[in-house]
């Protein structure tokens, strides 16, 4: 276990000096991230202006959403994405049996070697708006919070497995990484609250790309407005994407004949 | 005049390219889903009545015709250049008698008759659940919508075209139009109708090249603005059309200089 944490950790600050040697490329991706995530606050912004709120949610509610989004967004784009897109590549050019024949779990190297730190621009801005709608919105007690926090790390594992799951397929069919730009969009609907969509729609957003359960549920927590099905629900969804996954990875790998032999 | 004769052949192989990745277009297509969950947000806004004098029904016809106009004229030329002059393969289409502007846009209108097939059944659920989005506009509005589509492809295709020239002298040509675009979404009326901003706000978005680039085709035929009042907002794209135009043949001879000094 030491040892598998002192490899991760080795990893991870190996990732973040690559990333980071291209100084004046890091400034610029990290300025472009940053202007792209403030004109994408633009519509949040119209709205406040119209209106005080959608089907209930106040404007507080709304920011805390959409910090909640900015903040998986950034762990999105700078861990998940970058990694699992890695494979994909790996797969095809059969590099991954390199990765496969080192001593330690395979989910987890491949889970961490590389970084892209630019789009981290989005955790300052994300938790910024979560502080302003917290700020607005009445003190929620700690059962709340918990609940909250709970919702929220189900819901970015359960964010995770579903990349993972999507990666998986790229064992068996090669292009398939046109559907992660597919799994994009659908996350993208997270920036708002839930009630926004029709129901069928909702409940997409809550079982098949469960991106509801990082940014709409917590905020209901949060607003006290939660019981043991919401819970319940959101738990098990993180459950089963991070459980899912994982067999369906092992599973994959067991099918892998690798790339040279 | 040799680039008319070339035309015919130019879109009958730039459509067999359009039908042979069809499967990756249409993938493309349904990624581009921000008028959707606009139409499901604003929508609900203005579920307890109009937001700023739009009704529900005008939101679902404005997004409708969004999603329209934005599939005509949806171009990714910057990506295509900063690949080809990175690896050098833009010597390839250079060596050709015809400038490769020529391929790149019947490229991109080539694609048009997929992405109209591929919106017409996206079009017939949006309609199935709001029928009374169906309202035709004024005959004048539909009319001066078909220049005002024209324009904004135009003006779509010169920008891209601009920045995909910056490829020749930095590495970060899309990174950089994705700052532009992201811009383009919100002051273009893309994901939210230019009238609800403020009324402060309004001469600067009719002064910007935003507005015929996407707003005011869609404007027009969602209903939402007169003929007469289009026109002067299709002047003040005209102009920026031009000024773009002029920078984009500044930005490829002086790019190509540099372009040849890679030995390429």
């Amino acid at each position: 276990m030491a040892s598998t944490l002192r490899v991760v950790s080795g990893l991870l600050r190996a990732s973040l000096v690559t990333s980071m040697q291209y100084r004046l490329d890091f400034v610029l991706d990290s300025i472009g991230g940053l202007l792209r995530t403030l004109a994408a606050l633009g519509p949040i912004v119209l709205l406040f202006s119209v209106s005080d709120g959608v089907l209930g949610w106040t404007t507080a509610d709304i920011a805390m959403v959409m910090g909640l989004y900015l903040v998986l967004h950034a762990f999105l784009a700078s861990l998940i994405e970058p990694n699992l897109g890695a494979i994909v590549e790996a797969i095809r050019t059969g590099t991954l049996d390199f990765i496969l024949l080192k001593p330690a779990d395979a989910q987890l190297l491949t889970g961490v070697r590389q970084i892209k730190i630019a789009p981290l621009v989005d955790l300052p801005v994300g938790i910024a708006l979560l502080g302003y709608g917290a700020w607005l919105s009445p003190p929620a007690s700690p059962l709340d919070i918990a609940v909250a926090g709970l919702l929220a790390i189900s819901g970015f594992f359960a964010i995770y497995g579903l990349w993972l799951l999507a990666i998986c397929t790229s064992f068996f069919f090669v292009k398939v990484d046109n559907l992660r730009f597919l799994l994009w969009a659908a996350v993208d609907a997270g920036r708002w609250p839930l009630p926004v969509f029709a129901r069928w729609i909702q409940w997409v957003l809550i079982v098949l790309v469960p991106i509801g359960v990082v940014t709409t549920f917590p905020v209901q927590a949060l607003n006290g407005d939660w019981d043991g099905w919401l819970v319940g629900v959101g738990v098990a969804v993180g459950l089963a994407f991070l459980v899912g996954s994982r067999l369906a990875w092992l599973a994959s790998l067991a099918r892998y004949t690798s790339a040279s032999s | 005049m040799r680039a008319l004769r070339a035309m015919p052949d130019l879109f009958r192989v730039q459509i067999a390219v359009v039908v042979a990745y069809r499967a990756e277009f249409v993938i493309w297509m349904l990624t581009a889903t921000l008028p959707l969950i606009m139409l499901a947000l604003w929508s609900s806004v203005a579920s307890g009545g109009p937001v700023a004098g739009i009704s529900q029904d005008d939101f679902a016809r404005y997004f409708a015709v969004t999603l329209v106009v934005r599939q005509l004229t949806s171009i990714w030329l910057v990506w295509i250049y900063s690949f080809e002059v990175r690896t050098g393969r833009l010597s390839n289409r250079l060596l050709k008698p015809l400038h490769p502007f020529y391929q790149d846009a019947t490229a991109a209108l080539a694609a048009m008759p997929l992405r109209v097939l591929v919106l017409i059944p996206v079009l017939a659920a949006v309609i199935w659940w709001r029928p009374t989005l169906l309202e035709m506009p004024e005959w004048s509005a539909l009319v001066v919508a078909v220049p005002a589509l024209i324009l904004a492809w135009l003006l779509q295709f010169t920008i891209q075209i601009c920045f995909a020239m910056t490829a020749f002298w930095i590495d970060k040509a899309d990174g950089l139009f994705m700052v532009f675009f992201s811009f383009f979404a919100f002051f273009s009326g893309y994901v939210a109708p230019l009238s609800l901003f403020p009324d402060w706000s309004q001469p600067l978005l009719n002064a910007l090249p935003f507005r015929a680039m996407h707003a005011v085709p869609t404007e027009l035929v969602a209903g939402m603005t007169t003929a007469d009042a289009a026109l002067w907002d299709l002047a003040v794209g005209t102009a920026w059309l031009v000024g773009f135009a002029v920078l984009a043949r500044v930005l490829w001879t002086k790019g190509l200089q540099r372009y040849g000094a890679f030995g390429g």
